[in-house]
């Protein structure tokens, strides 16, 4: 039942057009309609929950705070010599973009106040649907955090090139961020479209598996660069990214403070044929979007249905029992595999957990046995290199563990079922963990696996396998109670990467809080294992333990949350409040 | 145990949210063996006042009793004796049907064997066998309308709580659901639902109650609510709606 609060705040922003002269006439939309309108859902979407507010507050302190990071960054560029300020702009702006693009697939998801469906039934061409959707997403706060990070660039700007060279900077720096936001949401909404599809799933597995294949020899190269670190070598790259639309529009000013006019005006070219590129592509995947293609994809129909339960538990886990616990460890394996947000999450999680060790371990982070790469030493030297390793596991324990962070969010309403029904608060904890850790505890054994075959050092493995252990554990604790006090709702869209409005930011401080926290809880284990030497091998048993422990306790704690508030954890992943 | 032949009794039941009032302490008796009609326009608080009936919603102040048992201080014993279909709550819909069907059955603690022989009969019953593995995601509205009835008939409860179960059906799977409900009545089972078409509710019911802006305004068996009249009639005249005079909307 539709537990929704008062009257819903998209029906007040759709008044917006209103004002019209008559029945007749009609006039164009104009951008600002879809500023102020998303200025208006956000704001009605504060009204009456002091909460979100808080949220929001928190998440602009720490835009303000990158921002300012990032200004002080780019503005340094006035006191440098023109090799380091090249540096810092074609290599800090090249990561704004990539990093714009690879983030909201990753972790934080893209701001969907506007969602492209409901304006699927107005007459809006939709070239200027997508300049309205870009204008109003310049309205979030990560796209003001990285406005006021680039406007650092026009401080070197105004210095060297003058009123000019400002003028031109500022431009590349508008530019710049459009185009990282077309980039974000093109690139989120096409990815969306393939992984919808049932079949381009096995295509997603196919490319992860390929990633992780090519991660190899790219470590190889990145580490044999890094070891002639030639500053030049570097510069001529940066020159590179200069000329392509990740650094253009961020080394504008550097080319008019050189009196190269015509420099500058190429490279805003090629950032606005580039932003022109990305805008059309957006538009070709919006199509899909915008008419809910989520049933595009027909599922497997007809064909003998046999016993009813035998058909919910599946075969490949036969130690599962036809009890309340067992039926829902069943439905969320076969959830994480049909459903796209859920499935999406998972994808990313593995290509992280499986891409970041190795580019570490290749970038020589944690000093390969015989590599000729760069060692960071920490105290003893023979002591401190398994520490790394043992910490890095640490966070990738902990890290695989945030997907159950809003695991009630992903069943949205769906979870009154539960209601209804009355599902023990430990039952339902308890087994949403073991379906979660049906897919994870494999991924985390070959990352394990993996890192001690890279480093050459397969007695490490027991510690290794023991650390991870413990750490997912105290990840799936703390996650546990985490999605419990602090569920919110997914929007109903066809977007799996889609977050709701406004306090993405806050959402994903909330969910580095609970990676903080994790990896603290299980941080004694990584410490002792990396101080036990050649008893090292105890640290599986003892970190298999911990974790569960830990594990347990979570379940303990969060049941008995869930038991005391379950229909308000309901009103709190309801979408549309 | 004595409930004095109540299958659902509310008392003082109220929910506000913000600053407006949902429900504003609702009384209500629905009898044992009733087949029981809750009327009301968009927004009256039906929807608001189920859902505290049945457990999703916590209310603000009053007591909710299914046959005798608290549903707030006693929440695993009165579900257990209570069947529901929400309105506006998705499914798991992307289990097929005779999978949602085994999960419902699961969460309850039912016998495996049991489920599976009630399942197969509810699916054939209900016309849904032919659906196969079909997710309940791409069902019609009707069919998972039908569904959701057979997740809540499946542990044979002996109260019915349907949310709009007419809504977006069409007129085959109406006639069907109608059927399933009358029989499920004549067997001693008690049913109530929230509507608002008068024509389902008048075929159907045995009593009626219309609820308008969170207030009950008329309640008992269906002869003494409507007095003589169409059920059309007193429900305009209770919550007081306007006609059109003919001059408004020219333009169209």
């Amino acid at each position: 039942m539709a537990v929704t609060a008062g009257a819903g705040g998209r029906a007040t922003a759709a008044g917006q057009a209103g004002g019209s002269p008559g029945p007749d006439r009609v006039r164009p939309v104009a951008l600002r309609h879809f500023a102020r309108l998303r200025l208006r859902i956000t704001a009605n979407g504060f009204r009456g929950r002091p909460y979100r507010v808080g949220l929001f507050v928190v998440g602009l302190l720490v835009g303000l705070f990158l921002s300012a990071n990032g200004f002080l960054l780019f503005a340094v560029g006035a006191a440098v010599d023109r090799q380091t300020q090249l540096l810092i702009m074609a290599l800090g702006g090249a990561t704004l973009v990539v990093g714009s693009v690879l983030l909201p697939l990753v972790w934080f998801g893209i701001d969907d106040t506007l969602d492209p469906a409901r304006f699927a039934l107005l007459p809006i061409s939709r070239g200027r649907l997508v300049c309205g959707l870009l204008v109003a997403s310049a309205l979030g706060v990560p796209a003001i955090a990285v406005l006021l990070a680039t406007s650092g660039l026009l401080v070197p700007a105004a210095r060297h090139g003058g009123p000019a060279g400002m003028a031109v900077q500022a431009i590349g720096v508008l530019l710049g961020l459009a185009l990282c936001l077309a980039a974000g949401r093109a690139v989120t909404s096409a990815l969306a479209t393939v992984l919808r599809s049932r079949r381009a799933r096995d295509l997603a597995w196919v490319v992860i598996a390929l990633v992780a294949a090519l991660v190899g020899p790219l470590q190889l190269l990145v580490v044999s660069a890094a070891a002639q670190a030639d500053w030049d070598r570097v510069a001529s790259v940066a020159r590179v990214i200069g000329w392509t639309p990740l650094g253009a529009p961020y080394t504008v000013g550097l080319e008019m403070a050189d009196g190269r006019p015509w420099a500058a005006a190429a490279k805003l070219a090629v950032t606005v044929v580039a932003l022109a590129g990305l805008l059309w592509w957006w538009s070709r995947t919006l199509e899909s979007a915008m008419t809910g293609a989520t049933s595009a994809a027909p599922t497997r129909t007809r064909g003998a249905v046999g016993r009813a339960t035998a058909s919910l538990l599946p075969r490949a886990l036969p130690w599962l029992r036809p009890t309340p616990g067992g039926a829902i460890v069943a439905r969320e394996v076969r959830y994480l595999w049909r459903d796209a947000k859920r499935r999406s999450n998972m994808i990313m999680v593995v290509v992280i957990g499986l891409f970041l060790p190795v580019l570490m371990l290749g970038l020589g982070l944690t000093g390969g046995g015989t590599g000729a790469g760069p060692t960071v030493t920490v105290g003893r030297p023979d002591a401190a290199t398994p520490l790394v390793v043992l910490l890095m596991m640490l966070f990738i324990g902990a890290f695989v563990a945030s997907t159950l962070a809003n695991q009630f969010g992903y069943d949205g309403t769906a979870y009154g079922t539960h209601l209804v029904v009355g599902v023990p608060g430990r039952v339902e904890l308890r087994a949403r963990a073991v379906a979660y850790s049906v897919y994870l505890l494999p991924l985390l054994l070959v990352v394990g696996a993996v890192v001690a075959v890279v480093r050459g050092s397969p007695t490490m493995l027991p510690a290794i396998w023991g650390v991870l252990l413990a750490a997912y554990g105290a990840g799936v604790a703390v996650n546990l109670v985490v999605s419990v006090v602090a569920a919110y709702p997914l929007p109903d869209t066809s977007n799996p990467f889609a977050l709701g409005s406004g306090d993405a930011v806050a959402k994903s401080a909330l969910a580095l809080g609970a990676l903080v926290l994790a990896s603290a809880a299980a941080a004694p284990v990584a410490v002792t294992a990396a101080m036990l030497g050649r008893w090292s091998w105890l640290v599986l048993p003892v970190g298999a333990g911990y974790g569960l422990g830990l594990a347990a306790l979570g379940v303990l704690v969060g049941g008995g949350l869930v038991d005391q508030r379950a229909p308000e954890l309901l009103a709190a992943v309801t979408p549309g409040r | 145990m004595s409930h004095g032949g109540s299958a659902l009794t509310l008392r003082g039941l109220a929910k506000r949210f913000g600053d407006t009032v949902a429900v504003a302490g609702i009384d209500l008796d629905v009898p044992e063996g009733s087949f029981y009609g809750l009327l009301g326009p968009n927004g009256a608080g039906k929807t608001t006042t189920l859902s505290m009936a049945v457990g999703l919603l916590r209310p603000d102040a009053g007591q909710v009793k299914v046959l005798g048992v608290d549903m707030w201080a006693d929440p695993v014993e009165a579900k257990r004796r209570l069947g529901a279909l929400p309105d506006g709550v998705r499914l798991f819909d992307r289990l097929s049907g005779p999978e949602l069907l085994a999960y419902t059955g699961l969460l309850r603690g039912m016998d495996p064997d049991t489920i599976d022989r009630r399942a197969a009969e509810l699916l054939d019953v209900l016309d849904l066998t032919s659906a196969g593995r079909t997710l309940v995601v791409d069902y019609s509205a009707g069919m998972r309308k039908k569904i959701g009835l057979a997740c809540a008939l499946l542990h044979a409860p002996r109260l019915l709580v349907l949310d709009e179960p007419f809504e977006a059906v069409d007129p085959v799977s109406a006639a069907l659901i109608r059927d399933i409900l009358t029989r499920f009545v004549a067997g001693g089972g008690t049913v109530i639902f929230s509507s608002h078409v008068m024509e389902v509710v008048e075929r159907l019911c045995s009593h009626v109650a219309i609820l308008d802006r969170g207030v009950i305004r008329a309640e008992g068996t269906l002869d003494q609510v409507r007095g003589g009249r169409t059920l059309e009639e007193t429900f305009v005249e209770v919550v007081g709606g306007r006609t059109a005079t003919g001059e408004e909307l020219s333009w169209l």
